[in-house]
This record gives C-alpha cells, structure tokens and sequence, in this order.
C-alpha cells in the first residue's frame, strides 16, 4: 500500500512529503526522505524491544504489561522528587500526560531541550525572538547563514526543501541568487557549498558576534586585526553582505548554543538580527534536533507558563535553568526516580547524572532499546511515532505538522501508556 | 539580643533539596513562632523541627536583634536568608542555592562555600561569603532585566560564571578570580575583581568595573579611553567605555587584558 504525504520523525525539518510504501506490515519502500530518513523507516522493525523488560539479580527477564505499569506507578508515587526526562521523541498528546503528572506528583519535567536549545529559549527570553517560518525563508530569503550548524549532515535535506537549492516565489533565479555564509569552527560539509565561510576559533563566537553588532552599527575603529581568528576585512565584508541582504536567514546549532557562554551566544546573535533589522529584514531560527522537541515546549508553556525544566515540587510550577534541568538535578543527586520518555539521556548527559540514574529506580518507556536501558530497572516498548502511532509535532520554526500512523506493529502508544500511569497516579492520590 | 542555634539533623537523604526560605530573622523574634514554620524536602512539607534541633539563647524585640546560626550540613538548603529584611545569619558551613534572594536589609555570613544564585536581585544589605561563590552570583533571574540592585555582596575566594549578571545597582566585590561573563549585561553599579576573570562586562550598558588580574578574551568592543592610576596602590589601569556592540556608556578599568585573537 502506497501512502503519500507522509511525514518523518527524525529531525525538526519534520519533511512531510515521503511517499511510503508498506506491505504486509513491513515497510518495502521509502520515497523523498534523507538517509537518515530512510534509515528510521526501513530498519525501524529491526531494533524494535518486544516486550515490556526487568532487571532481576540474574539478568533481564520480560514482564507483562500490568507488572510493568503497576511497578512505574509504585516507583513514582514512592519518591520524594521524581524527575520525568526525555518527550522530544513523541507527540505533543503523550507530552501533555507527562506535563500534568508532573504536577500530580510533585516531580520535575524536564525535556532534552535542556541540552541542545535550551540556551536559545533562555535568550529568546531575555531579548525576543524575531523569528519568521520556513516557508518565508524559502520565498523571500537571498542570504542564509548557517552559524555552528552543519545541515548536510545533521538536517540534510533542510538546504533543498528552505533554502539553498530551492526554488523562491520572491526569488527570480534562486539557485544562483541565494547566498549562503557559512561559520563554524572547523570546515564541514555545509561549509564545502558556501559563498562564504568563516573558521572561527573554538569559543570565540561571541566575540565575533560582538564585532559584527558594531560594524553594522558603523563603529569597527576600536575592533582588532583579528578576533577568533576572523579578520577584520572578512568582519567588514560580512557585515556587508549582511546589510546589503534583501532578506536575511540566520539559523543556528548546537556549535553555538552548547559552546562557552551558551545563551549568552544566542543572545548576541539575536542582538545581531535586531541591529540589521535597521537596515533590511533578517530573521533568525535554531535549527532543532529531534522532531518533536519544539513541540515540548510548546505544550510545556501552554500548561506551565515554562518551556521546559519545570519543578512542581512545591505544587506551583518553578523554572530555573541550571537548578531545575535534568543533568543538574541528576549530577547532584537531587531526584530520587525517574521516568525516560522517548529519549537517551545515558547516551549524552555527563557520567556523574549517568551514574546516578543508575542508582535510583529508572523506568524508561521507549521503542527502542538504547545505552539509557543499561541503566534501567524497567523499560516499556510503544509504539514509533510517525510510523504506528500517531499525534502532533512541531517543525523547528514553530509549525505544528499533524505526524501519520501509516501501520500497526500491536504496540500501546506512549499516550496510552502514559495515560493508564497517570489515571492510576491520580487515583492513588485521589485527585 | 537572640541567638537561634538551628543545627541540622542528619537525613535519610541528604541530597534532596530543603527549600527554607523560613529561615529569616523575623519569624524567629517570637520565641512561639517557630512551631509553625516549614520547609520543603523534595515534595513533602515538613515542620522546621523535623529537619533541625533549634536551640535560642537570649530573647528579642525585632528582627534586628535576631541572629539565626546554621550549623551542620545545610549545603542543600535553598533559599536561605529571602526577603531577608534585617537581623544577621551566620552559615557555619556551605550553603545551597539562592542564600539571600531578593535581600533587602541585615547581614548574611557565610563561612564555607556557597552555591549558585547567591544574593540574586538584591535589593540591600550585606552578604559576606569566605569561601567560594558558584555561578550567578549576585545575578538577575531568567528573562529579569535587572539583577541585584542595591547592597554589597564580598567573597573572599573564587567566584563561578555570569558572576554580577545584571548588576544594576550595588557592589560586588570578588577577592579571588571570577568566571566566564562576568558582569554580563551589567546596567550599573560597581564591580571588583582582584583576581583574573574572562570576558567581563560584555553587553555592559552602564555601571563600572575593576578588575585587578588578567582579563581573559577581552571582549573587542570596548573603547580604549586612557591609562590612569588607581587607589592607594597606584595601579596602573587601562580604561575603557562600552560595551559598543550595545550602545552601553560602562567604564571599565583593567590592568592586565587579552583579547580572542
Ligand atoms: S531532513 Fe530530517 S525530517 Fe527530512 S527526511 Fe531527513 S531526517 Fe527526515
């Protein structure tokens, strides 16, 4: 069976115009998706955990569905300070459950915002955010800026679908109109196809970014021959390009939102957009990871007023970055259980909030099994998202894409699984 | 005078967050009126009794005549010292997070280290740590304009990243080196550093800066004003205005800088 327009849980350019072939439960064909696309899709059945898991002394056995349910209610209602990590693999309904549970248990609920955009939303607090979606980009924009991010290879088919080889309504001859600068710390792939590419040194973006600010404000005499390894000359060049722009695109990665300085990298940046503005249009996105990360905070700051890092401790929702955020409360032993929702934390956090994990009780509800299973008293399979579940995700500029189910392999959805949790939790609580 | 000696039992888990902002001279004038106060342990709302052993000696009239005396390990204790409006509290040891929130009066003295978000928005009054501060010390909080705004903030060691973030009104004084940022978006106020710290003051607006070791990756947006000499050691200073890149009209005097070349 052949369904059209499906859409892909992979990354946040959530590409909804794969053509997916399935047959007899299987899926045989993937048309239009990315490598890493066709990757998710096509060996999606060989990974899958069969069953819900335990570890006893001996070594992991399988346990039934109601074992594992009963236990992860047990493990919650029983801590002091659960923490819910993870949601960015799954759509916003299931999101919504964990974001309610955590108010009902008096947990923290963090998402894996906090360790790739979280700095860009800590930014965009400070300061705004003059963004603008994918769709404008890729009709209006004649320079794009691709700063510590690496498309090619991270969002691979973000250049031909927004910006760079595709085609523009506002754009006469879009291919040879659009430029691209690209800047980062070593030479990518992105950085192969640029008109312009910046190697900066290690750190030094927000000096960069402070130099910039100034030349388009038309002060450069106090700038230094070099900063971070970028001349003078090319700033000014830049800076020109910038100006000279009818309209521009600044996306930014995780190379500069994860780097020394973090939001205040961001903040720099978009102070950067904000001083162009007085000259042409220019806009600014992060280029998100994991489909559906948007969507966290999104459902996040609907019911808490905070995108993510929300502690209901104390029966009101209390966001602190750096306080509240899964690595930090895990680093300093400050949570007693947890729950891993759709996401590997062991697979990227530091050892110290690893090692802890592994010292609570862990229960993480995933497809897949993955390194954070190795540190888990229980796992329960769900379904995938996008692929026998389905539910709402948002694109990385903020637009909310409906995600398909195009099969059924038999298995819960984390709705329904987080949904038996929650009703339980609440009974047991009595709210 | 009144002294309330709160020692600190020990707890079956000793890493769990105790949020304490209880813990303020003025709930302790009445010898009665601590029987109703709590903390947070994690979720739970326990009565101050169940995690500390209170001993008083003396009795008092207001709260200036309150010293709350923290013994054991209070290093996970939050938010001591809040709206703290005068009195003084002594922390024989460590302190966690938030010690002297939003601050308007009295005197905080810490004797260990203290963690991050010490005296953040600070309205007035002292905080004196002798060991180390963590990060934000003296800061704003998330999204705020405007961080400590009044008083005096002095640690006798190191101080952590984004230290005076904000700073608006006030002084800050580190004795040892302070991180990355420090002095980020600083608005007013007075900031000094004796020992080294790395891109200070960027974004700054307003407010003047001291820093007597090396500043690491100068941030190239600053304006070379002239060389002066400074205080009773006659040190010799460069001085220099911006942050430019932010329109800001900071001073910032440095004796020994580098820049990200
Ligand atoms: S670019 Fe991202 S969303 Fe599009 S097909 Fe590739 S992995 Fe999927």
């Amino acid at each position: 069976m052949l369904h059209e327009d499906v859409v892909c849980p992979f990354c946040a350019c959530l590409c909804d115009d794969l053509k997916v072939e399935t047959d007899n439960g299987t899926i045989v064909k993937v048309d239009n998706a990315c490598d890493l696309g066709n990757h998710k899709f096509l060996t999606d059945d060989d990974h899958r955990l069969k069953e819900p898991i335990r570890r006893t002394p001996s070594g992991w056995t399988s346990a039934t569905l109601q074992h594992a349910i009963d236990r992860t209610v047990e493990i919650l209602l029983g801590a002091d300070r659960p923490l819910l990590y993870g949601w960015s693999g799954t759509h916003g309904e299931a999101q919504s459950i964990g974001v309610h549970m955590a108010e009902v248990l008096g947990g923290v609920i963090d998402s894996t915002t906090s360790v790739c955009h979280g700095p860009s939303i800590l930014a965009i607090q400070e300061v705004g955010h003059p963004g603008c979606t994918l769709g404008q980009v890729k009709n209006r924009a004649d320079l794009v800026v691709y700063w510590g991010a690496n498309p090619i290879e991270a969002h691979p088919r973000h250049m031909s679908r927004y910006t760079t080889y595709t085609d523009g309504f506002f754009l006469d001859r879009a291919f040879k109109e659009r430029k691209v600068i690209v800047v980062d710390i070593r030479r990518t792939q992105t950085a192969e196809v640029a008109d312009e590419f910046i190697l900066i040194k290690k750190g030094g973006d927000y000096a960069v970014l402070s130099a910039l600010r100034a030349i388009v404000r038309g002060k450069s005499d106090m700038i230094p021959a070099t900063v971070a390894g970028v001349t003078k000359e090319q700033l000014l060049r830049i800076a020109e390009m910038c100006k000279k722009a009818k309209f521009g695109a600044f996306f930014f990665g995780m190379g500069i939102t994860q780097t020394q300085g973090k939001y205040k990298n961001i903040r720099n940046a978009i102070e950067l957009v904000d001083e162009l503005n007085r000259h042409t249009k220019f806009t600014l996105t992060p280029m998100r990871g994991h489909y559906n990360v948007y969507g966290f905070n999104e459902v996040c700051t609907w019911m808490t007023g905070y995108p993510y890092a929300v502690d209901f401790c104390r029966g009101m929702a209390f966001y602190n970055p750096g306080e509240t955020s899964a690595v930090d409360i895990l680093a300093r032993k400050e949570c007693d259980a947890c729950l891993v929702v759709a996401s590997d934390p062991a697979a990227h956090f530091p050892k110290d909030a690893v090692r802890h994990l592994g010292e609570i009780p862990t229960v993480q509800i995933d497809p897949y099994p993955n390194t954070t299973t190795a540190f888990c008293e229980l796992q329960i399979p769900v379904a995938v998202t996008g692929i026998d579940a389905q539910g709402t995700s948002y694109r990385m500029d903020g637009v909310p894409i409906r995600v398909k189910s195009i099969l059924n392999r038999g298995y819960p959805t984390d709705t329904d699984i987080l949904g038996e949790i929650y009703r339980r939790i609440k009974e047991a609580k009595r709210v | 005078m009144v002294r309330v000696i709160l020692d600190v039992k020990p707890r079956k888990n000793p890493f769990l967050p105790v949020e304490a902002e209880c813990l303020v001279p003025k709930n302790f004038v009445d010898e009665r009126e601590p029987r109703d106060l709590s903390v947070w342990v994690g979720n739970k709302e326990r009565r101050l009794e169940e995690v500390v052993t209170l001993t008083r000696e003396g009795t008092a009239t207001s709260p200036e005549d309150v010293e709350l005396v923290l013994r054991g390990d209070t290093s996970r204790f939050k938010r001591v010292g809040e709206y703290m409006e005068a009195g003084r509290i002594t922390i024989e040891g460590d302190i966690g997070m938030h010690c002297g929130n939003l601050m308007k009066g009295g005197m905080i003295v810490i004797h260990g280290n203290a963690d991050s978000w010490l005296a953040r928005e600070m309205v007035g009054g002292t905080v004196r740590c002798n060991g180390d501060a963590h990060h934000y010390c003296a800061s704003g909080y998330r999204g705020e304009k405007r961080g400590m705004r009044g008083g005096e903030v002095e640690v006798m060691g190191n101080a952590g990243d984004f230290t005076a973030e904000y700073l608006t009104g006030g002084s800050v004084t580190i004795h040892g080196n302070s991180g990355d940022l420090t002095g980020v978006e600083m608005a007013g106020g007075t900031l000094i550093v004796h020992g080294d710290c790395s891109r200070v003051c960027a974004n700054m607006t307003g407010g003047t800066g001291y820093v007597y070791g090396m500043v690491h990756h100068m941030i190239p947006t600053f304006r070379f004003r002239e060389t002066a000499i400074i205080g009773p050691e006659k040190v010799k200073m460069s001085v220099f205005e911006g942050d430019i890149a932010n329109r800001g009209k900071g001073t910032l005097f440095i004796k020994v800088y580098k820049y990200p070349l």
